[in-house]
């Protein structure tokens, strides 16, 4: 599925077409073959230390916290042991997916909202490499489905993410409201949205989101048809979730359009930035490195911060 | 562009009325579903419906022909952008930001940027002022802020790519605090870069102030299509008492496009040995393997060639290959015990880099002689040797030489040799209930450096079941203890050289640490730190310092041939700026005469391989806080034209053309239309 490369190369995953990534059926197989090409083309390992596993026992030496001496082994061999871990922090992840009816439009083979499961699978199975709590909120004007952040959530995540369907209006204010009374502990959030708002409106409905100190990262997904409005022919434009329709003459309509489209851009990327949140903007046309770059950035600064 | 008569434009509403009867001419046909009309229903409506046009030629000929004559009349002149800026009130404080680094070397990037910083002084009013920054890894103020646009001018034309990496966070910092002392009204920066992504990681602290502006040029090619070696590795073999190395080259094509059939070439000693074809993939890297040659003299120089392509600096990789050094070594045993040094010779004849070149000696049959030209002497539980005495061994010592003693039962120090030891040795203490483990090592010191991360290296497995007490004095360093707390490995350096006192012995005898795991790599650490051993360097990447002296281990001026022929004297630290081959001879007569000349290749970093650009607005708004504070400009590859340099009077002429022109277009629809004319009534 990837190129057809001869034995002695070795392609990175950041050049792997959505397009061709939709045929994988199973969402699993999908991240995992995302991420680790990523990882590979990457050339660096992408642990930042958090795992809960045992290292190893050492012998107890004066000045060791007596909280860590395994007293098990103690009542065994009657000497102080020491168990050591590799690092002893993890944090939970949760992904945040809207699934207003907006996000089923896809112009060419692959839908916003296909590409956002895709991009939510990648981020959570990295996450969950990283011995992170995985979980995730799906949304359209209200909450539709829940997982709470688990080590054992991931492929409970995945079902959702594979059974997510687009169907009805969204809304951002209230369900980002109610989400916000969930994250009790300080979490890495990524929200996946088309973000068809007024900006000041969506960043009324995620500054709940950030009160608790978790750290949000920011998806916006647009299709190539939103960004380039390249329709040629006039016809009536009907609105997803609204219904409504309008006659449209692309041609007179584009440079007008794509410069409204490119100040909401520029407006949350200015609004976000402001608020200290991860802001990337994707096109579904574009493979998914990019966005797993600005993850692995944000999380990389994280653990620096601890 | 600007209108000497402007008011003659209104004429050209005229030619709006065919253009908008043809708009509007539509039909609606179908539904199209879109995911949200929040823009387009911003925009206003213009509805719709338009008469068919026959002959579209015929009415853009007339449009044009129209809009030709009106702009004629108009009288167009092409003016400077510094009337402009004169004219927005105030002087200005303007900051060109150059990259010269490799990457821009790529097809016409540096051309094209050279004239976009040749467009940016021209919009120079007559009191704004201007500095030029040329960055690549590091920035320089190469001309200071000043109005004469012609020394700007010269400066631009005399700069040069050179071959080091790009980091933009030096430049917008320097140019940061250009502006923040001018005292102009407008501040204002424009960096003309290829934006690649690996000179900005994000975490540079860089903000420019309020009001400060930065508009980004950015001379990036769509696709750029690069073949790159990053690197090349050797396996050496020895045969008939020579050394043999096979080069393998890893090749990289950096293109969205696979290639075939690229000739890789190895050069030795400017001598082709062999070219290769290779196949790489889009995105991908492959590895060619060349014949093996032989190394025959101290530093061997090679280069390895990968096709051709608009950036050559990083498809050319050059290296030097020296015959291996082996780390010569002295390892003395109780002739009580013949099996004593099996563990240690066995496991220091495993190694490549280093090769351990080992003596095993005797205690009762070393001679003074013994010691000479050893890197590193072990004492594996043996009495101090009579050789050794009155001071031989501390000559040894001090003089660089490494001393690694093993302490064991058999273990003597005679008192006026202890300051060579770090501590005093104590009476022997028995494990052998339970085995004492090392609980403590210091990871800081270079020998357990490598086992500092988790799962590198399990020390706890080992069991040591007998050691020696070792009181170590202030000034010593205590490497290891074991779970007890006592000392289980401490240092002391003397001197040049270094000793390493080990209270348990490295045969089976005192602990079953031979036949872990971890005693192979510890016992190569020991010796390596011991020997001071440091692995030759093939290659060195543009911008990284030498010290000269170090290198040559000879403190003297010596004489520095760079790539360029540029002949430099130096005895201390030499930036390598060029990529290519440094020559280090001796300066002339003294010591350093003798010295064996040194070579040292240099190549520019694998980074700047990789050209893809980072979105200038996402630079624009780190630094900025704004999203896209001055409209991103991206020069094509056709855009420079000479119209650009020519004087006012030529910048006016433009009306005679544009006259001229419409009346030919105006004949031509004649004819056109006459033609035409014979079988319809109207056009």
């Amino acid at each position: 599925m990837q190129h057809q490369a001869d034995a002695t190369t070795m392609p990175g995953a950041q050049f792997v077409d959505p397009k061709i990534l939709a045929r994988i059926g199973n969402l699993e197989l999908l991240a995992r073959t995302v991420v680790d090409g990523f990882i590979n083309g990457l050339h660096r390992a992408p642990y930042f230390g958090a795992s809960i596993d045992f290292a190893e026992h050492r012998g107890y030496v004066a000045g060791d916290d007596i909280r860590r001496v395994d007293w098990r082994l103690y009542a065994r061999t009657d000497r102080f042991y020491v168990k050591q871990y590799e690092a002893d922090t993890n944090t939970n992840f949760s992904l945040l997916l809207d699934l207003s009816k907006s996000m089923s439009f896809g112009s060419k083979g692959i839908t916003k909202l296909t590409y956002a499961s895709y991009l939510g699978a990648c981020l959570a199975y990295l996450a969950q490499r990283q011995r992170d709590r995985v979980g995730g909120i799906t949304f359209d004007s209200e909450i539709v489905n829940y997982v709470p952040p688990s080590a054992k959530h991931f492929n409970v995540l995945l079902h959702t993410l594979d059974r997510a369907r687009a169907e009805r209006r969204g809304e951002l204010m209230r369900p980002l409201k109610d989400m916000s009374e969930h994250f009790k502990r300080r979490s890495i959030l990524v929200l996946i949205s088309d973000f068809y708002e007024d900006p000041d409106v969506i960043l009324e409905a995620i500054k709940p989101l950030r009160f608790a100190g978790n750290d949000l990262i920011v998806f916006h997904v647009l299709d190539p048809a939103e960004l380039d409005f390249s329709y040629t022919d006039a016809s009536s434009f009907e609105d997803l979730e609204s219904g409504d329709q309008i006659p449209v003459v692309p041609d007179s309509f584009r440079d007008e359009y794509r410069k409204l489209i490119r100040g909401h851009i520029d407006a949350l990327t200015t609004k976000f930035s402001e608020h200290r949140i991860d802001y990337t903007m994707v096109n579904t046309s574009e493979p998914l490195d990019r966005s797993l770059f600005s993850y692995l950035s944000a999380r990389e600064r994280m653990m620096r911060v601890r | 562009m600007s209108f000497l008569t402007p008011f003659f434009l209104l004429a050209s509403a005229a030619v709006a009325l065919p253009i908008f009867v043809h708009l509007i001419q539509r039909e609606r046909k179908r539904v199209i579903q879109f995911p949200s009309l929040m823009f387009v229903q911003r925009i206003p409506y213009q509805s719709v419906r338009r008469r068919r046009i026959r002959h579209w030629a015929l009415l853009l000929m007339r449009c044009a022909a129209l809009l030709m004559i009106v702009a004629a009349f108009a009288r167009p002149f092409l003016r400077q952008q510094a009337i402009a800026a004169a004219a927005a009130g105030g002087s200005r404080e303007l900051v060109v930001v150059l990259d010269h680094s490799a990457s821009m070397g790529f097809g016409d990037h540096w051309q094209r940027a050279r004239d976009a910083a040749h467009a940016a002084i021209r919009s120079l009013g007559a009191n704004d002022r201007a500095t030029l920054v040329l960055f690549s890894r590091n920035a320089e103020e190469n001309m200071r802020a000043t109005t004469d646009r012609a020394r700007l001018d010269a400066a631009i034309d005399i700069a040069k790519v050179d071959a080091d990496s790009t980091r933009y966070g030096p430049a917008l910092k320097l140019a940061e605090s250009i502006l923040g002392r001018s005292q102009a009204r407008r501040k204002e920066a424009v960096l003309i870069s290829d934006f690649q992504r690996a000179g900005w990681t994000g975490s540079e602290d860089v903000h420019f102030g309020e009001g400060y502006t930065l508009t980004p040029v950015s001379v990036a090619s769509p696709k750029s299509n690069n073949i790159a070696i990053p690197s090349v590795t050797f396996a050496r073999a020895s045969f008939s008492g020579q050394e043999r190395v096979t080069v393998s080259a890893g090749i990289a094509n950096k293109g969205s496009e696979p290639v075939s059939d690229v000739p890789v070439t190895l050069e030795v000693e400017g001598h082709q040995i062999q070219t290769q074809q290779a196949k790489i993939g889009a995105n991908a890297t492959a590895s060619v393997s060349f014949t093996q040659f032989t190394v025959d003299r101290p530093i061997v120089k090679g280069t390895v060639r990968a096709g051709t392509d608009p950036l050559p600096a990083d498809n050319v990789f050059h290296f030097t290959v020296s015959p291996a050094a082996p780390v010569s070594l002295l390892l003395l045993t109780n002739p009580d015990r013949s099996d004593s040094a099996l563990y240690l010779s066995q496991a220091l004849a495993i190694s490549t880099t280093p090769i351990f070149r080992t003596e095993v000696v005797p205690v009762t049959r070393v001679t003074p002689a013994n010691f000479e030209k050893r890197s590193v002497v072990i004492f594996n539980d043996v009495p101090f040797p009579s050789a050794g005495a009155n001071g031989t061994l501390k000559k040894y010592v001090e003089s660089g030489g490494g001393l690694l003693v093993a302490a064991g039962d058999r273990t003597t120090w005679p008192q006026g040799e202890a300051d060579l030891l770090p501590g005093t040795l104590g009476p022997s203490v028995d494990r052998t209930a339970r085995g004492a483990t090392l609980g403590f090592r210091d990871y800081g010191h270079a020998v357990f450096e490598i086992f500092k991360a988790p799962r590198s290296g399990d020390f706890s497995a080992a069991r040591i079941y007998r050691y020696r007490t070792l009181t170590t004095g202030p000034n010593d360093r205590v490497l290891a203890r074991f779970d007890d707390g006592a000392v289980a490995a401490a240092e002391r350096k003397v001197g040049l050289g270094r000793v390493i006192v080990l209270t348990s012995t490295l045969d089976d005898s005192y602990s079953d640490l031979p036949k872990k795991p971890i005693y192979l790599p510890l016992v190569h650490q020991l010796v390596k730190y011991l020997g001071q051993f440091e692995a030759p360097r093939s290659w060195m990447t543009v911008g990284q310092v030498v010290d000269v002296s170090a290198l040559t281990k000879a403190r003297a001026n010596w004489l520095v041939v760079t790539p360029s022929g540029k002949r430099v004297t130096s005895a201390g630290p030499l930036e390598l700026s060029e990529q290519g081959v440094y020559e280090i001879r001796p300066a002339g007569g003294g010591n350093e005469a003798t010295a064996a000349p040194q070579a040292l290749a240099v190549n520019i970093d694998p980074a700047e391989s990789d050209l893809t650009p980072i979105d200038p607005a996402e630079l624009v708004a780190a630094v900025t806080g704004k999203a896209t504070q001055a409209a991103a400009v991206t020069l094509g590859p056709t855009e420079t034209t000479e119209a650009d340099v020519k004087d006012a009077e030529k910048r006016q002429a433009l009306w005679w053309y544009l006259m001229l022109a419409g009346l030919l277009l105006l004949a031509v629809e004649t004819v056109v239309s006459n033609r035409l004319s014979q079988g319809e009534r109207f056009l």
